[in-house]
């Protein structure tokens, strides 16, 4: 071979093709891959990228009002001014404990300029920052006019800073019927979740994906606030939705996935804040309650428990010493108008009086004699005035709220009328209130004393039953709602609370009063005798319940004093059940003072007192308007 | 005084292959816009670093090179073929010794001020070599021992670069030595061979070659959820960018891999740039990037083809295969067929020491296609 043939042998133009289709052949697997990659996994992907860079939140709503029936409002937002540093402004590359010192040299010159002191220290910055990076850091809250205008002046030197304003729950009547509205707290972003996800599913909805961030909304906590906290939260908090860097900063907000926060609805309340101010006026300084109902459709113009508390104290957290004291042994928190239970005492007279009058075992005109104590068998029952009443028919009874009348009555129809009479007023069960904790009270009968005490119903039981001691219990509230019964001749109606909600569009949700009970089990006649027994118990001179008597505004009541407690340990639970003006009348309350000296000489001023208030604050415009401000249901 | 020197070197540029010219200012410019695009911080912050106006810099040097070693006859280089493997070898010692140390290698020598990789010199240089020794009428073709010449002579610079560590230039360099070795006509018999000692080396590599993190990147290439935060955390994010861009990609400056930084910042730029180009252009573009690189291989093939020796054509060869591993390794590893390797996208990723020798080894294939024979193949075919 030559060396011209030698190099020929030295070219392989078919090698190089091969080679060629080396590279097209690897070229294919590429253009393969990502055909798979891009094309058919391509919506994989676009999923795992917005996992890693989409992060949603949860904006709170615009939080629901309360207001009293003539628009006074009771819960209400009021803006709070807040200084947020927005970190991923403030971030500096490289390690983290550099974005951190940013920050805190950041807050000390902050803290610096305004005269404010700093609540945030070094390892609240870091928790911010590991667990949520996106959001801004709200350094301070509740700024006032001074703090704001320092800041504002040197606002250029704090990039990354700047005011916001959030919604704080505010009680503009402070301690006003805080038992009614209760409080809120800070929503637990757990049952946030569940119960928008149950909400969904209600609307038949697909549940709402649980959003990564909750910014800090409230709940309610109790009261109201609690009872109609679907109503008044936003039907669905905004939703803000923003990408995040590899570092878990913010980096925008991606608009067309956000939505704006939505509002609660406006409730109105059938309280009236001036009935209300009177109830609490007349309950300062006792232990007790007062609830004072409409007795045309049961709304409760006023709710009072004493003692009391501030909801404004549980915005934004209650303070640790502060809730301590509110669970002290007077117990401030406690509702004692639906959750407290009491012996109601001869206010359940009337009961015993209609039940022994509806067996036929008494009419009006019934005299029995007082001698001022009543022997059954071995047991002496006393009656309250120890030298006795004398002969006396059914009305002096109620007026002088004789016991000795009462255990013969009792006695002579037994206990299972006066246990039926009871339950038709509502007593031992709950009267469906929109509160919660409200407590059923108890109507003791054979059954429930062999259940408890192990022992048969006796006559003791009868005669302790027909002047509401012994085992019976009433709360206040079933108390107030018997008295209005008393005052419209009969119809039970169910407490209400809420008078119509006024959805965020505008729609006005009006709540329809509800009758428990219409039906008569006695005569006109019979009923009549009761009313003008109740009347006299003001009204004449020697009712037992005259010091509540005002001069030209009629008041029927009766007075009641249970003994609690020890056998003749003295300690004793006072009450007036009340309704008024007596021919129209237009409240119907129960009062309950703990630990008074007797329910006419404790209660019935008071009762006065609350009267008084009610007749200067709202009468005179009754008259001018020839019309109650309250909502009438129309005639039966 | 007359300018004959100068008329003939305008022949000679017009003599150019233009379609590899175009193609790689197409590909240039691609790279440029998504350098752009990576440095891309959003609307407010523009671009961030230097890498967008240093590759400007960087392509100009490497289009003169190009331009100057095209004209250059590429004789003159395969004369001084041991000369220049000489002086790669003894920069990549250097490089060892005296190198600075970027992310646990030793991959830079500061010249002057300027930090340059001795390996991306010594690749090219060992082209010229092996194209000279292979292309040499006197040695005795495909003979065994030529080949085994030829293997020594490039494990010295692999070697060397594998110790840096480089896994990812040395691997280069085996499809590149095997391209010429089989364009040069080695016996078939000899391949399957090595291709069984390769095999059978494998285990000593792993155990006597590879260093931890190398290993970790392989077993990570296996099974990528091995470790998601560490070593599988590129090739994840690189296959979600990819994946993310679907069919059209999400638009120029609108790839979000890469402007969050899960596309690590540092690398976007440089060897994940393929990344940042799918995300943003799908599908299409990255096609379209495949068909330009198709197309410059295409050209290296016909230099090689119409080459006027085997010296020239086994060099046009050569480069070909330097090009096509580059391209196939890194858009490979970006896209879950390859384990990850630091290894740039030739003419699109950052960088000053590979801008510059993938332009040389441009120029040299310009040089050898200038240089071609009349009618390009029939007398040729052996």
């Amino acid at each position: 071979m030559s060396g011209r043939d030698d190099q020929l042998q030295l070219f392989f133009p078919w090698r190089i093709a091969l080679l060629v289709l080396v590279m097209l052949g690897c070229g294919g697997v590429l253009v393969a891959r990502l055909w798979k990659l891009q094309v058919e996994q391509a919506p994989e992907h676009q999923a795992r990228l917005a996992k890693q860079s989409l992060r949603s939140i949860r904006l709170a709503g615009r939080r629901g009002k309360l207001f009293d029936r003539n628009g006074v409002p009771l819960a209400d937002n009021r803006p709070s001014y807040c200084l947020s540093l927005y970190l991923e402004e403030l971030r500096r590359p490289g390690p983290r404990q550099r974005t951190v010192d940013a920050v805190m040299d950041t807050l000390y010159r902050l803290a610096e300029v305004m005269d404010r002191p700093l609540h945030l220290a070094e390892q609240d910055v870091w928790a911010h920052l590991r667990r949520r990076t996106p959001l801004a850091l709200v350094a301070w809250r509740d700024l006032d006019a001074v703090a704001m205008a320092r800041f504002i002046e040197h606002e250029h030197e704090f990039p990354g800073v700047s005011l916001t304003v959030e919604p704080v729950r505010v009680y503009p009547e402070g301690t006003l019927a805080a038992h009614v509205l209760g409080y809120v707290g800070r929503a637990d972003e757990e049952r946030l979740a569940e119960e928008e996800a149950a909400e969904a599913m209600d609307a038949g909805q697909e549940a709402p994906e649980r959003y990564h961030y909750y910014l800090s909304d409230v709940a309610g906590r109790s009261g109201l606030e609690k009872a109609l906290d679907e109503d008044l939260r936003a039907p669905a908090g905004g939703r803000l939705e923003i990408q995040v860097d590899v570092a878990g900063f913010k980096y925008q907000t991606i608009e067309e996935s956000s939505r704006p926060a939505g509002l609660g609805s406006d409730v109105t309340l059938a309280l009236d804040v001036r009935v209300q101010r009177a109830a609490e006026a007349a309950l300062e300084g006792q232990r007790g309650a007062v609830v004072i109902l409409d007795p045309h459709n049961g709304d409760v113009l006023a709710m009072a428990s004493a003692p009391t508390f501030d909801p404004n104290d549980f915005v934004p957290t209650i303070a640790p010493e502060q809730w301590r004291q509110l669970q002290g042994p007077d117990r401030p928190l406690y509702n004692r108008a639906t959750a407290g239970e009491y012996a109601p005492g001869s206010t359940f007279k009337p009961v015993t009086l209609l039940a022994a009058m509806r067996a036929g075992k008494i009419r009006p005109e019934t005299r029995f004699n007082c001698p001022g104590v009543f022997q059954l068998g071995n047991a002496r029952f006393r009656c309250w005035q120890t030298w006795g009443h004398g002969s006396i028919d059914l009305a002096l009874a109620v007026r002088y709220s004789c016991n000795v009348y009462l255990y013969h009555a009792a006695l002579a129809c037994g206990p299972e009328p006066i246990q039926t009479m009871a339950r038709h007023f509502g007593f031992g069960r709950k009267t469906g209130i929109e509160l919660d904790y409200e407590r059923p009270g108890l109507v003791p009968d054979d059954a429930w004393k062999r259940k408890n005490r192990g022992e048969g119903w006796r006559d003791g039981d009868t005669c302790n039953l027909a002047i509401g001691q012994g085992a019976m219990l009433v709360t206040p509230l079933q108390a107030a709602t018997y008295c209005a019964a008393l005052a419209n001749g009969g119809t039970l109606w169910k407490p209400r609370l809420v008078l119509s909600r006024t959805s965020p569009d505008g729609r006005q949700l009006p709540v329809p009063a509800k009758a428990v009970a219409r039906e008569k089990l006695w005569s006109d006649a019979d009923f009549d005798v009761i009313r003008r027994g109740m009347r006299d118990v003001v009204q004449a001179p020697d009712g037992s319940g005259r010091r509540a008597r005002i001069d030209g505004f009629e008041i029927a009541a009766k007075t009641g004093t249970a003994e609690y407690g020890l056998k003749g340990s003295g300690k004793k639970m006072t009450w007036m059940i009340a309704f008024a003006p007596y021919e129209a009348p237009r409240y119907a309350l129960a009062f309950l003072a703990e630990d008074g000296a007797s329910g006419g000489s404790t209660v019935a001023p008071l009762v006065r007192k609350l009267f008084l208030a009610i007749r200067d604050e709202l009468e005179a415009d009754a008259e001018d308007a020839a019309t109650v401000p309250s909502i009438r249901e129309p005639a039966a | 005084m007359t300018f004959g020197w100068l008329k003939r070197l305008w022949r000679l540029f017009l003599r150019q292959d233009w379609i590899a010219v175009l193609t790689a200012v197409a590909l240039l410019g691609i790279g440029l816009a998504f350098i752009y695009s990576a440095s891309w911080r959003g609307e407010d912050t523009g671009i961030v670093g230097a890498w967008f106006h240093k590759q400007i810099v960087w392509a100009s040097l490497g289009g003169a090179l190009a331009l100057t070693l095209a004209l250059v006859d590429y004789h003159f280089w395969t004369r001084h073929a041991w000369l220049l493997f000489l002086v790669s070898v003894v920069l990549l010692v250097l490089v060892l010794v005296a190198g600075r140390k970027v992310y646990g290698a030793y991959r830079w020598l500061v010249l002057f001020g300027v930090p340059v990789q001795p390996s991306e010199f010594a690749k090219v240089a060992l082209v010229i070599l092996v194209a000279h020794v292979l292309g040499n009428p006197a040695l005795p073709p495909h003979s065994l021992g030529l080949m085994l010449v030829v293997l020594l002579l490039a494990a010295v610079p692999f070697m060397l670069i594998l110790v840096e560590p480089d896994l990812g230039t040395a691997l280069v360099l085996g499809p590149t030595i095997f391209f010429m070795l089989f364009a040069a006509g080695m016996r078939w018999r000899y391949f399957f061979s090595a291709a069984v000692a390769a095999l059978a080396a494998a285990p000593l590599g792993w155990y006597f070659i590879l260093g931890d993190y190398q290993k970790e990147r392989i077993l990570t290439f296996l099974d990528p959820a091995r470790d998601p935060l560490n070593s599988g955390w590129n090739a994840l994010q690189a296959a979600i960018a990819v994946g993310s861009g679907g069919i059209h990609g999400k638009g120029f400056l609108n790839g979000t891999q890469n402007v969050l930084g899960f596309l690590p910042r540092t690398v976007s730029p440089s060897d994940f740039i393929f990344p940042v180009i799918a995300e943003e252009t799908g599908f299409v573009g990255a096609c379209i990037l495949l068909g330009l690189f198709a197309l410059l291989l295409a050209t290296y093939v016909r230099a090689a083809l119409v080459a006027p020796d085997p010296a020239g054509s086994l060099l046009a060869t050569g480069l070909a295969g330097l090009l096509f591993s580059h391209v196939f390794v890194n858009i490979g590893m970006t896209i879950g067929l390859l384990p990850i390797t630091g290894l740039p996208l030739p003419l699109v990723s950052s960088g000053g020491s590979f801008m510059l020798s993938t332009l040389a080894a441009f120029g040299l294939v310009q040089s050898v296609f200038i240089r071609r024979a009349r009618a390009p193949s029939s007398d040729t075919i052996g």
